[in-house]
Order: structure tokens, then sequence, then C-alpha cells
């Protein structure tokens, strides 16, 4: 049950502290083994004169058996059954130990009030997050606003310099959340630093003056599932259900499945709509059934009604359109505020999308093995998180002859850079153009254009050629 | 010949004499292992030189920009290598993680395929010897893979599981040598009279930043210049400071970065200052280092990151005035001078 990596931590800093509250009652007391001062003297018997004789005699044999007691315990050197502590022997205090985060109290059963739960801003992931929250942990979702300037000033200003800009991106959305009144927040793991963001945000937050719960699933990652539901059970709702939440979670990925496979098909269409803002206002609509969705017959009819009403929108698609693969980073390539709005703003240029870094792709059917069997001349080991989903959708865009490639990355981000070089070669070997792009909180907005223009004019021409 | 008894690994790469090893990032940390494991099982090991500027120059020319100093400096003795033309094979291990909690920067997984990569389509491009370790998910443990590379070298499984053996314990031994040459300087300032003690100083780092000529060498030769008695976080008792980690962190995923912020929470009360340096950008730097500032408020902390454009200048004013603070403190204040 432990979420402890190793089974002793936090049992020495109880154990301390439950002798020095037992130190303190004790200290004024004598020294037990001051034998000679207990021995009974007469003098200060509490028994006058006129007092029955026999209560002299019991007080007597009462005194007399204590004094056999002490002379019996003077040979002995074991420990007598009496509190001291280590300060009171002379030895130097036990240092305080040092915690990033301090444990929190667990929640009582019985006093279990209705928890408001948050999740970071992910794309158009709100959607399940928000059903995840409603129908698998039974608590209430915090919805995010759109993110705003602020979001990310917000977190900046409260973290180091050289961590990611997801880190950032977040760390500004938890504050937000916290704002809107969140008590539980929720934080993902990975096989790089975000791994770690849990429990840093954590700290930051609580020493900001926060108040919350974090369900980390850094703590939990790698073990079986029962130890997701206890910390879940733990942190946000003792009396979930198992049964019903199995069957929400199933409802989650399916959901998930729906709003990627949507979001392909309107990535590769949207930019060649004859009315402008068709797409994005049937993919608003559908968002909005989607959220409103309670149940797995729900999810699959918002589905099918989303697509047909998306491809019911009148398209101008030319036989040959400008083709562009985007690759890159866990975060980054996906969440639209973090990249600028990349994929908004090469629609608009009137290119097809496409873009395998996504939930399902990543998590719900990555298998890390067949990827890489796809991409043997480029790896030879699993180079990271999304590595081998980079490099291999990279040469499958590259084999189908897209016009070009966009890699998307946080800037600092080790596993993408790690990356390039096998991107590099990609682009020497199947003559595709490639732009890199390395996105920070300070990245401009104009910068973004002037380069995605010139890129797009590049690709263009060379297929016109 | 391959030899059907032989459960996955073949020997493939048996005609390989002479193995080459950069002297950078883990062979700080492995280096006695890697070395020894090659020299038992018959094979001759050409280290590189020491970092220079041109290892620098050279790994930053063959790097995307954004990679870290230490990363780079990498690439530099795989050139140095690479030119100098003497090994059949470069030894290049993808070291992933150790356990749950006890992993390396992502670099480090990928290093066999990044040079891959770099070199693909040269003339001169090396021949790459590598191995996995990798506990967590796929089990591959550091002794398993060292024997199927011992066999992929032509070596029986028990002759490479015996080098193996010899290599694993003269790295602990170097280790414990190390670590005890460290307590007896320890014990030794603690003797003298308290007027004639030197500064004592942590430096927190990486082996590979602490050790390195191009990246920290040139601060801890300063301390030194100033009279510091310098204590390196690659020299405490590691098992301890792992343990102490998990009590200050429980999802630290970063085994070294364990052993740093574990020696500093063990030692702070020691030593009279830490110094904490880092290659920029390092990943997990950038957020155990605040980590640390955040909890360690009490302990006298310069953070130093370390980059290829860092002037000796700059450094040696911030050092300097470190170790002004530290002999003011240690007096009791600036203002009243005793």
């Amino acid at each position: 049950m432990s979420d402890k990596p190793n089974g002793q931590v936090g049992a020495p800093q109880h154990a301390a502290d439950a002798s020095e509250g037992i130190a303190n009652v004790v200290a004024p007391k004598a020294d037990p083994r001051d034998y000679a001062a207990q021995l009974p003297s007469g003098n200060d018997a509490g028994l006058g004169a006129d007092e029955p004789v026999m209560l002299h005699l019991a007080d007597f044999a009462g005194r007399a058996l204590d004094a056999l007691d002490n002379v019996k315990r003077r040979g002995f050197d074991g420990p007598i059954a009496t509190a001291s502590t280590p300060q009171l022997q002379g030895k130097p205090a036990k240092k305080s130990k040092l915690r990033l985060v301090n444990r929190p109290p667990r929640p009582k059963r019985d006093r279990h009030a209705r928890r408001k739960v948050a999740f970071l801003r992910y794309g158009y992931y709100d959607i399940a997050f928000k059903f995840c929250v409603e129908h698998v942990l039974d608590a209430d979702f915090v919805q995010l606003p759109e993110p705003t300037r602020r979001t990310v000033e917000l977190g900046s200003a409260n973290s180091n310099d050289f961590v990611c800009a997801p880190f950032k991106h977040i760390l500004g959305d938890y504050i937000e959340a916290l704002e809107l009144g969140a008590d539980v927040l929720v934080q993902f793991t990975g096989p790089c630093r975000l791994g770690y963001y849990g429990e840093m945000q954590e700290a930051i937050l609580r020493d900001m003056g926060y108040e919350f719960d974090m369900l980390n699933f850094a703590t939990c990652a790698g073990k079986p599932v029962k130890e997701y539901v206890a910390e879940c059970k733990r942190k946000v709702n003792p009396d979930m259900s198992i049964s019903a939440g199995i069957s929400g979670m199933l409802t989650v990925f399916k959901m998930v499945e729906c709003l990627d496979a949507y979001n392909d098909y309107y990535l590769a269409n949207a930019g060649f709509e004859v009315r402008k803002g068709d797409f994005a206002r049937a993919r608003t609509e559908f968002f909005e059934t989607m959220r409103a969705a309670a149940t797995r017959q729900d999810v699959d009819a918002a589905f099918a009604r989303g697509i047909a009403d998306m491809k019911a929108i009148e398209i101008d698609k030319p036989a040959s359109p400008v083709r562009v693969g985007l690759v890159g980073e866990y975060f980054t390539a996906v969440d639209a505020p973090s990249n600028l709005h990349i994929e908004d703003k090469l629609l608009a240029m009137r290119v097809e999308l496409a873009r395998l870094m996504n939930l399902t792709n990543r998590n719900l059917r990555y298998n890390e093995p067949n990827l890489r069997a796809s991409i043997p001349e480029y790896a030879a080991f699993d180079d990271g998180p999304t590595s081998s989903l980079t490099i291999s959708a990279a040469k499958k865009y590259a084999q189908e002859g897209f016009d070009g490639i966009v890699h998307m990355k946080s800037s600092g981000c080790t596993p993408e850079i790690d990356c390039m070089p096998a991107l590099q070669r990609i682009g020497r070997e199947y003559g595709i153009p490639m732009l890199y792009l390395s996105f920070d909180s300070q990245t401009s907005d104009t910068g973004l254009d002037t380069r995605l223009e010139a890129f797009y004019d590049m690709i263009a021409m060379r297929k016109a050629r | 010949m391959i030899r059907a008894d032989l459960k996955g690994a073949v020997p493939d790469c048996a005609d390989v004499r002479t193995v080459g090893i950069p002297r950078a990032l883990l062979w700080w940390r492995y280096g006695v292992m890697w070395q020894t494991f090659f020299e038992q099982l018959g094979r001759t090991v050409v280290l590189s030189g020491e970092s220079d500027a041109s290892s620098f120059e050279r790994g930053d020319a063959l790097s995307v920009d954004e990679c870290c100093l230490a990363s780079k400096l990498y690439m530099g003795h795989v050139e140095e290598l690479v030119r100098g033309g003497a090994c059949d094979a470069l030894f290049i291990p993808s070291w992933a993680n150790e356990g749950r909690f006890l992993g390396f920067c992502t670099k480090f997984q990928a290093l066999p395929d990044i040079v891959n990569n770099t070199y693909y389509g040269r003339r001169d491009a090396p021949r790459v010897l590598s191995l996995l370790v990798e506990a967590q998910q796929t089990h591959s443990f550091e002794e398993d893979s060292f024997v199927d590379l011992g066999v992929r070298l032509g070596a029986t499984k028990h002759e490479a599981r015996s080098a193996y053996k010899k290599a694993t314990v003269a790295q602990l031994r170097a280790d414990e040598a190390r670590r005890r040459k460290q307590r007896e300087l320890v014990a030794k300032v603690k003797k003298m009279p308290q007027a004639q003690r030197p500064l004592t100083i942590l430096v927190a780092a990486h082996p590979y930043v602490a050790h390195d000529p191009m990246v920290g060498k040139p601060v801890v030769d300063m301390l030194r210049d100033m009279g510091v008695c310098v204590l390196f976080s690659d020299a405490c008792d590691a098992d301890r400071a792992v343990k102490e980690s998990f009590e200050f962190s429980p999802t630290l995923p970063w085994l070294v970065n364990r052993e740093i912020v574990g020696s500093v929470a063990n030692m702070r009360d020691e030593v009279d200052g830490v110094v904490v340096m880092s290659s920029f950008p390092c990943g997990p730097d950038s957020m155990t280092n605040d980590a640390m500032a955040l909890r360690m408020k009490g302990v006298p902390m310069l953070t130093l990151t370390i980059d290829a454009q860092s002037g000796q200048a700059g450094l040696e004013t911030r050092v300097e005035s470190f170790v002004d603070i530290l002999n003011y403190r240690r007096k009791g204040g600036y203002l009243h001078e005793r």
C-alpha cells in the first residue's frame, strides 16, 4: 500500500516526533536511576502518628517492596520502563528531515466532501478529462477557460528559467485552477522531465501558499492498477465505485480515440473550406456535444454526427494539395496555445496537415518496439518518451510523399533534440524539407509567422516545379 | 561461425581488437568498469584525451545547437577517436535506468543512435559497440547486457561473466578509494584548530561536470587556489545519499541527481557552503537545482551554470565573492571585523 519507493521512508520521522513529545512530559522528573533518592526514609512519610497501626503497616510493606524492587534493578543495565530521549542522555538532537513536499494528512472516509478536480490544459482533451473526473472519479470538474498571456506569465514567474516550456504552461494552468476553487490537481508522468513535474509543481504551489491535494501519477507509475485506484481513493474520492470507474475509463479511451479521429479529418480538410469558419464552427459544436456525453452511446452518437456534419461542409481541395506532416514532442506538438496555434496558421495557408502524435497513438495504441521495428536504420534503441513515434512518423510522411515536415518541441527538450540527427538524415535521404521549431514561453507570434510563410513558399515552389 | 548454444547473442563483433571509449559523460562514472571489462576479454582500450577547446569545437560542429555542453564535448571525444583511426569500434552504451526512480538523462539512452545518425554516410563512420541497460520495463540488467556483449565479442558466457564481475569489483574499489580519501580529508580538517581550519565546500555536480577540464574543473581549481578544502558529491557515500534522497523527494527520476541531492542533504551541516554546478542547459538539473534551493535555505549555495561562453573572469568573480561571504560568515558578519 505504501506509495513510497523504499519501505522505510517516513517511519524515522514519526518515531522521532513521538519520542520528542514524551520527552517534554518527563523532562522535569528526577532521573529514575537515582535509586538512593527513592529509598524510603520514613521522615517524609505522609502519615501522622495518630493514624491507625494497620495503615502504618501497609505503608511500611509498600515501601519495603519498592525498595526491594529498586535493589533488584541495581544490577540491571537494560532499558527501564520509562521514557527518555537522546537529548536527555546528552546526545545531539536528530537532524530534522528535509522533504520537498510534506505529506498531507489522510482524509477521513466519513468526513469526505465532494472535491473539485482540475487537470492541466492539453489541447481538446479537457473534454475527456471532464468525463474522467465526473464518471470515473465521481467528483466535480473545474473547467478552465482558454489560456491567456497571463497563464504563461504566472507559470514562468514561478519556475526556473531553463525548465521546459510545458512546465511553465502547466504551472500557470494550476494557479488559475486553484484561483477557480480547485482542491485536487492532477499530473501525469513520463520517462523524461515530465516524471518530476508533479512533485516540483506541488512544492512550488505549496510554497506560494495554496492548499490542495496533488493526484500525481508519478507515485504509482509502473505499479499495478490497484495502486492507481488506491491513490485516486486517497486523494479524490474514498467512495469511488470500481465497476463504474472501469466502464467510465473505457468510455474515456473511446472518447479520446473519437476526438483524435475527428481531429485527423479536421487537419486534413479544414484548410480547403469554401466559406471561412465552417470547420471551426462545426468543431466547436462537436466539442459541445461531446462534452455533454454521459455514456458510451452518447460518445459514439456525437462522433458519428460530428463526422457527418464535417463531411457535409463544402470544400474545394485540389487533386494534389500541399501536404505537411507535424511531428514532435508530446505537449508542444499537440497543445495549440503552446505551439502558438501553428495548425490554424498552416490551415489558413491551404495546407493539408497530418499529425500522428496524439494520445491515441502515444498512449492507447503505443507499441514502442513495433514502431522502432519500422525505423531500424535510424534507431536501435528506445531513445526517449516520444522519439520512436517522432522518427517513424517523419519517415512515414517522407515515404508518403508529403511536401514538408514541421518538427516542434519545447526549447531544451533533450529527447526531441536527440531525434534531430535522425530527422536530418530522413530529410537528406528522402529530399523532404524540414522545419525545426523550438518553443519557449517567449517565442513570438510574428517570428513564427515569418518562418512558416518562408517554409510554405519554399515547399509550394518545390511542388510547382 | 554462429554458435547455436547461445541464446540471443552471437559473436558478431569477435573481430574487434581495439575498443575506443570517449572520455566524457558516463565514462566519469563507469570508466574503470568499462575499461576493465574489455581488458579482461583481451581487448586493447583506447581512451580519448582530456577535454580541451578543440574537443569542444569539434563536438559543437557535430551536434544540434541546443545540446548541452557536456554532450557536445562527448561528440568531440568521439570525433577525436574517429580521426585517430586506432579503434576497431567505439563503446557507446545505451544507459537508461537501473530501476524505478533510478534513471539517467534520456541523452544516455540515445547516444548510440545519435552517433550512428550523425556519422551516417561518412566514410570514416565508426562501428558502434553497444548494449542496453534498462531495468525498469524491459528488464535488461547491467550484468546480462555485459555478458551478452562479451559473447558478441567472442568470449564464452562464463568468461564474459567473470570479466564483468572483475570489472564491477574494480569499479567498486576505485569508488571506495575516492570515498576513503574524501573521508580522510574531512577527518583531517576536523582535527585542525578552529583558527587554521580551511573553508570546506561541497561541489554538487554530475561527475562529468565536476571533473571535466572544459566544464567544472576550472572552478574546482579556483576554489583550491583560494585555500578551500573541496569535497565532491560523487565521492560521498552514495548509498546513504540515495536513501536520503528518497526521504527528500520520492519521485525524483534520476539516479545521479539523487546522489547529488542526497549528499547535499547529508553534508549540509558539515560544510561551510555548497557549489552546485550544471552544464547548460541540463534537463535534470533544471529541476533538482530548484528543488534544493527551495528546501535547503539555510545552506549557503552558489549555483553555477556553465556553458561554452562562460568567461573565466566572470566565474572567478562569482566564486571569489562566494568564498569571501563564507569567510565573513565564519567571522560572524561583515561589520565586526575581528
